[in-house]
């Protein structure tokens, strides 16, 4: 009896510590996110408060680094990348909705599938190089004013084309709208098709249909796509001094001249206003959207 | 009908309009990396050949490259892991958050973030330090793209192995593991690729350190741009380009299929 009931207890022991090995292993790369992403973004929040100390900082509890963002004419910065962060946002996604639409709505699997690649090649070519292209293509005597000018649209060269707000949005808006098109087209082909089915056959044309079915249904993926785009251009930082030209300031490239000259604390304080930003709407995002649902178009949760 | 058809057809036009907005930038670095050499006027790839006289460029390529694999072979696995993990820890509504807010955050704050833990734990920059800001980066990818392939996977197939009296382990390694390779794959070269492109973060990291990006970026701001970097930006995207590419067959149609 007692050695049956020994063996059993071993079993029950080495099924428990492999229970706790498996979540050992599944917890590695949240630990990884706690330590080298979480971790990061707390002591930014914390270095905005300390003092600078020679040529690093001292800890301190201080509203100096935030006094004089907020305080001095640097506001402007702050409100310009606000202003230009929804401007990209609203452009950005007015361009790729429809696009989204078509593809998920109107067009076979196969061909969806060879689009989206093709997609993936601007996507992921680093986009600083892309945006050196602008500059070029944008410039004085670049393609776009020659081409404006043989077609006798303009009369000599357009110099507001560059070093402008319409070349700092059309860097930012080739650099983020990629990001936009995958979730769009996530939410859009999730929507049930039996449900627009259900709107046609009780007499919905087709517009009303789109408005009270489909665009709230895809709203998960909009939201998303807002994110992308907003946070991403609100806190860049190579575009507006590849496209901006001399003292063109947004959030992004004032924290990089901040580091230039060593004020670490201003930086920590810029980069916090970001991630609060950030964190704000991902936290609207949370509490309003299931995130697995909405996910779950491409994961099928299988318990 | 007919209008169906002309329906179709503008929007087509309009979706290679906006393709041909993102690929455009992908030329000039093309064309002007063919610049004739001095005294002559025929396109050359005499540049190509220039970029391996400058020994810091051929360090910072050999930097990139090591940093690209290493990304490669160590991010898949911790997307798998976060991928099983979501499926069977409590809370994957959090879990999953957590996985993708790094995809939210722009490159400047992340470096920052990275650059002050590094700094405050006395931890030098070197190769550790850049190629940490690139998994960082590159993990909510592989997760997305690994998750993606699992859904592929019927797990009727680990019961069958159970009854043929595999353990965990041995039906984790031999059948699930098996069938989701070609997502495990597809993740490691989309590591590389995005390790590959990376400049914002790796600038706040890298110290005295430099990868091909990071070159091309400091060369700009501080004498500009030569045919010699537009021959190394060209590289870059013929590279990617080619790297897109072999991804494609990898990527699971089923899961798209699905989706569907």
């Amino acid at each position: 009896m007692g050695t049956v009931q020994g063996s059993t207890q071993q079993i029950t022991l080495s099924r428990r510590l492999s229970g706790i090995a498996r979540y050992v292993l599944l917890a590695i790369p949240l630990l990884f996110l706690a330590v080298f992403f979480l971790l990061p973004l707390g002591l930014t929040i914390l270095v905005g408060f300390f003092e600078r100390a020679g040529f690093w900082i001292r800890p301190a509890f201080t509203l100096a680094a935030y006094q004089a963002f907020l305080g001095g004419p640097r506001l402007f910065v702050l409100q310009r990348s606000l202003f230009v962060a929804a401007e990209v946002t609203v452009l950005a996604l007015a361009l790729a909705y429809p696009m989204a639409y078509f593809l998920s709505m109107h067009v076979r699997p196969q061909v969806t599938r060879t689009v989206l690649l093709l997609f993936t090649v601007p996507f992921v070519v680093n986009y600083v190089i892309r945006n050196f292209s602008w500059a070029y293509l944008l410039s004085r005597t670049g393609p776009v004013n020659r081409l404006l000018e043989a077609l006798h649209l303009t009369a000599g060269s357009l110099d507001w084309l560059l070093y402008s707000d319409f070349s700092v949005l059309v860097g930012l808006i080739s650099s983020y709208m990629p990001f936009m098109i995958y979730p769009l087209w996530l939410a859009l082909a999730g929507v049930d098709r039996r449900l627009i089915e259900a709107s046609w056959v009780l007499g919905a044309p087709p517009l009303l249909t789109f408005l009270r079915v489909t665009l709230p249904l895809s709203i998960p993926g909009i939201f998303t796509a807002l994110i992308f785009g907003f946070v991403g251009s609100f806190g860049e930082s190579a575009v507006p001094i590849i496209l901006g030209g001399v003292g063109y300031q947004l959030m992004g490239n004032t924290i990089t001249s901040a580091l230039d000259v060593l004020n670490y604390p201003l930086a920590a304080a810029m980069s916090s206003i970001v991630v609060v930003v950030m964190l704000l709407f991902l936290a609207a995002w949370y509490l309003l959207f299931d995130v697995p649902a909405f996910l779950g178009k491409i994961v099928r949760w299988r318990v | 009908m007919k209008r169906r058809v002309g329906v179709g057809l503008v929007a087509w036009i309009y979706v290679f309009s906006i393709l041909l907005f993102l690929y455009l930038p992908l030329v000039p670095p093309i064309l002007f990396s063919l610049a004739p050499v001095a005294g002559g006027n025929a396109p050359t790839v005499h540049w190509y050949g220039e970029l391996w006289r400058n020994p810091v460029l051929v360090t910072s390529i050999k930097t990139s490259l090591l940093t690209g694999i290493l990304t490669a072979l160590l991010t898949p696995p911790l997307g798998l892991l976060a991928a099983m993990g979501v499926r069977e820890l409590r809370a994957p509504r959090a879990v999953l958050l957590l996985l993708l807010m790094p995809l939210f955050i722009p490159g400047v704050s992340m470096g920052l973030g990275n650059a002050f833990l590094f700094r405050l734990l006395n931890i030098p920059p070197s190769l550790w330090t850049i190629l940490i800001a690139h998994v960082l980066w590159a993990l909510p990818f592989a997760f997305l793209i690994i998750l993606t392939a699992m859904t592929t996977f019927d797990p009727v197939y680990l019961e069958a192995a159970y009854v043929h009296g595999a353990g965990r382990l041995r039906a984790f390694l031999d059948v699930e593991l098996a069938l989701i390779a070609p997502g495990i794959t597809g993740a490691a070269t989309f590591s590389f690729i995005l390790s590959l492109n990376e400049t914002v973060r790796t600038g706040l990291v890298q110290g005295p350190l430099n990868t091909v990006q990071t070159y091309i970026w400091s060369t700009y701001l501080q004498v500009g741009l030569s045919p010699t970097i537009y021959a190394l930006m060209s590289l870059l995207i013929l590279l990617t380009v080619a790297l897109v590419l072999v991804i494609r067959p990898m990527m699971a149609r089923r899961a798209i299929r699905v989706t569907l």
